[in-house]
């Protein structure tokens, strides 16, 4: 009997609108590699951050190549070891006027950063341009309900130098992306605000007719504006679409990898004035899991702890915010020990994508998650001898089982970056600008 | 001896690399679109450049030691002492203007007014983004979210939709009795009386006749004239046109060089910088009398506005930024080093902060310098037992007057301030100094030098003074450590919870210090006595509030205009009421760079 195929344009015949449907067993290919028409299964990217960098003699492994061994801070990642690409020797070319803001717009981006000039005023800086997962949402992002997500767990952040350190996901210099903190929260936007649409319930339709008088209201004040303030009310009027997106989008099909939980009860409330960050950032983990399995969203920034964070690691008995403890020499075994648990954090999201199962193999087959930090190490600032995982197949793009590659010559980290936006479908030609632009991709870890 | 020097030329070497790249580099500012093609290319101005020389040259110096730094600060910072009235004070040039988000307490207190108090608790929108340190530049600068745009939907939904199911207000709210379902005349005088007050200006026709056919279209839908109200409310608070404060401005007809700020625009900057909220009808009305477009008009607005409660509201804000105590509620501790710490306590150290500026702005309407070393302050029983007071009051906040011998007095003597420049478990000289130079004296202490490396002898066992001199052996940190440091150090005496202390780790606690070329100090209020008499201080507090008040950084060009807003400040007593006025009324408020012409 011939197994019954099921072509995405039937399910939408009779909704009208082009919105993006999760993956349905009853749509792949016989071999499950692929949709049954040949487009090939979407692939997921993410940054997974942490602030204040490592300790590199415990972080990075001496062997190169596929026989690379776990160090002491790589440990925790024993389960997916096979997945993990490190890259270490490539060096930061942006200009390196502050510490801490040219690492973080470094890696995240490889635009130079602008610096605000004080006149008297504390110093903020702003990214140069989009961080590397806006341009990668731009890209792969525009067929699912949510463009992107922007998960935070520490709320120590560092908020008065400027939008560089405080938020990890930048579409340009004025535009930050703000976080959520809050898995329940998080848990309500993406599932439970969805209902079958009511065909008797105006309410929809009304709010999209607001909306686009609205919109009609913005573009004539953009006529009145400076340059400035146009591309200001451009990002208004693109969060509005995305909003008319979300208001028309179907709710997402239960599959074997799409079950979401009944309820999310983490707050991400202290308790005793300490962060509780192992279960903020599980729920966090599994919400994105879940999100990317349901096809919510294909794009993602994750801070775990914020650039110059003040995280403080109770759990491995810590007292001392970070950024403190990395800038103090007594206290460097104790940097270690967060960096450790940070990776084991880390470790738990790949191995919940792992779990996932995808086709004939699991999301994580198909991601591409970039860990990085806004320095190599805390105590000096450094932005030589970076410290990078890739993590993740990238549907096959990237080495598998993932090596330990090195450059020798203090190559660029826009190189990695290139290379992560290729593996996921992002086609472009380079990455960031001036002394962080790079057309040239690390072969090193590519298939 | 000869390798000290190569090594000395080598750094100096690497450091004329760093100013050229920096100089190189600093030229332009580009803004990228996804792909790299650079959209804008602006030029820095060339106040813009100065200060990146200075901080440039004072990077530089820092590597060489201390006493380059001075001279350079005394240079380059403004001088104490009155303004020279010789020198030709400098043209003024207005700023320009740009889009300005409402804070999100103004947009609800925007919402409370135009719908009511009900339906204003149900909002929820976005947080604020600090950008230099005020919430109200980043509000100027940075684009809305996604996230913001849906909080705003959301919002405004709840908001009109909870204003028009109370039977009991809403009648008067719509302000006529609608004859049908979607009585179409009626609609339209509701849009066009709630779109002014929303808009803070009038509708143009055809903005009227689209909202009321939102209103007709929902009216319809629902069978219920209310309905449709509420739609078109929702639409009205999710405009643009209410969710920020548009500044435009037209050519000013005295002076072709400049921008003029519409009477529309004068009084919406009144009423969000005065009290907070959306201006009202009267407000409205004399902007389209012409009221607000003199000088003297403005004043007179103002100095009665100021005596609004919302004023108290919005300076209490202010201060909450400036002074970092929203930090308090996020604030760690160490548990074991301070267990007596809790959230109730850190509330307790806002509060104490707030009762002082409130007693000295408002209830005195007094000298606002008395906040720096005043000696009392205001306790609940939790503050009076960690201060280690008498009398703690039975319950709630308490005036209490300061041993008159001890190191306490002013805002740096209180809870707040000391422990918030502090670490989980210590004080923090750098923090507190940091602080004083940059919250209180307007500088900028310059960025650590590039791979800056922090490795230093053991240090366990010592004071906190003789921890941060081994810093401060170390020539590259020494420059900029010197100016904070310098300063925390006569703090010592409290602790990173504020408590007062006369020994650490077993040893008597040295609390000597001295604050630049004004004196030798030691303790909270001789600080506060010594920046008391430093005009640096009050000057740099008129800028703060300029700043909040226009949503940018005061530039070289706003110099003159800022002068005279401070010298009316200083005239009156240091009356901050009379401050607010004083920018109300000042060319730099009301006038600005020329934009796009209409």
């Amino acid at each position: 009997m011939r197994p019954f195929r099921l072509s995405r344009r039937t399910l939408l015949k009779g909704a009208g609108a082009a919105i993006a449907l999760p993956t349905l067993e009853a749509m792949l290919n016989s071999s499950g590699t692929a949709f049954a028409q040949g487009a090939p299964i979407p692939k997921r990217f993410a940054t997974f951050f942490f602030g204040n960098g490592v300790i590199l003699n415990r972080w990075k492994p001496t062997a190169t190549g596929p026989g690379w061994q776990l160090t002491e801070e790589l440990a925790p990642l024993s389960n997916v070891k096979s997945y993990v690409n490190v890259v270490s020797g490539y060096k930061i070319k942006i200009p390196n006027l502050r510490g801490h803001h040219c690492g973080a717009a470094g890696i995240l981006s490889g635009y130079p950063f602008i610096a605000l000039p004080p006149g008297g005023a504390p110093y903020n800086s702003k990214f140069g341009g989009p961080s590397v997962d806006q341009v990668a949402a731009d890209a792969i992002g525009t067929s699912t309900t949510f463009p992107s997500l922007q998960i935070a767990v520490s709320k120590r952040l560092t908020r008065g130098e400027g939008p560089t350190l405080q938020f990890l996901s930048h579409r340009g210099p004025d535009s930050p992306l703000p976080q959520e903190f809050n898995p329940a929260a998080l848990f309500n936007r993406l599932f439970a605000t969805f209902s079958p649409p009511d065909p008797t319930d105006p309410r929809d339709r009304l709010r999209l007719s607001v909306l686009d008088q609205v919109r009609a209201d913005a573009r004539r004040l953009q006529a009145k504006l400076g340059t400035a303030d146009r591309a200001r009310l451009d990002a208004h009027l693109t969060s509005i679409s995305e909003l008319r997106t979300q208001i028309m989008a179907l709710p997402p099909v239960i599959t074997s990898a799409c079950v979401p939980p009944g309820a999310v009860t983490e707050t991400n409330v202290d308790i005793g004035g300490i962060e509780q960050l192992e279960s903020v950032s599980e729920a966090m983990s599994e919400l994105l899991v879940l999100a990317w399995a349901c096809d919510l969203t294909r794009v993602a920034s994750y801070q775990f702890s914020g650039s110059v964070g003040g995280t403080v690691y109770s759990a491995v008995g810590q007292t001392t915010g970070e950024h403190t403890l990395t800038h103090d020499a007594q206290m460097q075994g104790q940097v270690h020990d967060a960096v450790v648990f940070v990776h084991a954090r880390f470790a738990y999201l790949l191995e919940k994508l792992m779990a996932s199962p995808e086709g004939t193999g699991n999301l994580l087959d198909n991601s591409c998650v970039l860990l990085c930090s806004d320095v190599c190490e805390g105590l000096v600032h450094s932005i030589t001898d970076y410290p990078i995982l890739v993590a993740g197949r990238a549907g096959g793009y990237l080495k598998y089982p993932g090596v330990h590659h090195r450059s020798t010559s203090a190559d660029n980290t826009s190189d990695v970056l290139l290379t992560c936006l290729r593996a996921v479908g992002a086609n472009v030609s380079s990455v960031g600008a001036e002394g962080g632009l790079s057309s040239n991709p690390c072969t090193g870890i590519m298939a | 001896m000869r390798r000290s020097q190569a090594t000395k030329v080598a750094g100096i070497k690497a450091i004329l690399r760093r100013v050229g790249r920096l100089l190189f580099n600093l030229p332009h500012v580009a803004v990228y679109l996804p792909g790299g093609a650079p959209i804008v290319k602006r030029p820095l101005a060339r106040p813009t450049w100065l200060v990146c020389l200075a901080l440039v040259a004072a990077t530089v110096s820092g590597c060489f030691g201390r006493s380059e730094e001075r001279a350079f600060l005394n240079n380059v910072l403004p001088p104490q002492g009155p303004p020279d009235t010789t020198v030709v004070q400098r043209p003024f040039e207005p700023a320009p203007l740009t889009m300005r988000v409402l804070l999100s307490w103004q947009y609800r207190n925007a919402v409370r007014d135009l719908l009511g108090a009900a339906p204003a608790a149900l909002v929820t929108p976005p947080p604020d983004t600090t950008v230099n340190g005020l919430d109200a530049i980043g509000a100027a600068q940075l684009a809305l979210s996604q996230t913001a745009i849906t909080l705003y939907e959301q919002s405004a939904l709840r908001a009109a939709r909870a204003a028009m199911t109370d039977a009991a207000t809403r009648s008067q709210l719509v302000g006529c009795a609608p004859q049908s379902t979607a009585d179409q005349a009626c609609l339209s005088q509701f849009v066009g009386r709630f779109g002014r007050l929303a808009w803070r200006r009038a509708l143009a026709d055809d903005e009227r006749a689209a909202y009321v056919a939102l209103g007709v279209q929902a009216a319809t839908a629902y069978n219920d004239f209310y309905q449709g109200a509420a739609f078109a409310a929702a639409g009205l608070l999710q405009s643009p046109n209410f969710i920020y404060q548009v500044e435009i401005g037209r050519p000013d007809p005295d002076e072709a060089s400049r921008f003029k700020l519409t009477g529309y625009e004068i009084g919406t900057r009144l009423a969000f910088f005065l009290t907070g909220t959306t201006p009202k009808d009267d407000l409205l009305a004399a902007a389209e009398a012409g009221e607000l477009d003199t000088a003297e008009g403005v004043r007179a607005r103002a100095a009665a506005m100021a005596n609004d409660s919302g004023a108290q509201e919005t300076t209490s804000r202010f201060f909450d930024e400036m002074l970092q105590l929203r930090d308090l509620s996020q604030m760690a501790k160490d548990p074991a080093t301070y267990p007596m710490y809790s959230a109730a306590l850190a509330a307790a150290m806002r509060e104490e902060t707030q009762r002082l500026l409130q007693n000295v702005i408002w209830d005195q309407d007094g000298d606002f310098r008395q906040v720096l070393d005043a000696d009392y302050t205001f306790v609940n029983a939790d503050l009076a037992s960690l201060y280690g007071l008498s009398d703690p009051p039975p319950s709630g906040f308490a005036r209490a007057p300061l041993p008159s011998d001890g190191r306490r007095g002013g805002i740096l003597g209180q809870a707040a301030f000391l422990s918030l420049m502090a670490h989980p478990n210590s004080s923090s000289p750098t923090f507190r100094g940091k602080f004083v130079r940059e919250k209180l004296l307007c500088q900028t202490i310059p960025a650590p030098p590039p791979d800056v490396d922090t490795n230093l002898p053991n240090t366990t066992g010592m004071t906190t003074r003789e921890k941060l001199l081994a810093h401060r052996q170390n020539p590259s940190c020494a420059g900029c450590h010197a100016l904070m440091d310098d300063i925390g150090l006569g703090l010592e005496n409290f602790d990173g919870l504020g408590r007062y202390r006369t020994t650490e780790s077993g040893q008597p606690i040295d609390a000597s210090a001295s604050l630049d070329s004004l004196g030798n100090f030691a303790g909270a209020r001789e600080l506060g006595g010594l920046l008391r008499r430093d005009e640096r201080v009050t000057q740099c507090f008129a800028r703060n509030l300029f700043r909040a008040a226009t949503g940018h950084v005061d530039t070289e060009g706003e110099s003159t205009p800022i002068d005279k807003i401070h010298a009316g400040f200083a005239g009156s007593g240091y009356r901050v009421k009379q401050l607010l006025v004083e920018i109300a009324a000042s060319d730099a408020f009301r006038y600005a760079a020329k934009g796009v012409t209409p």
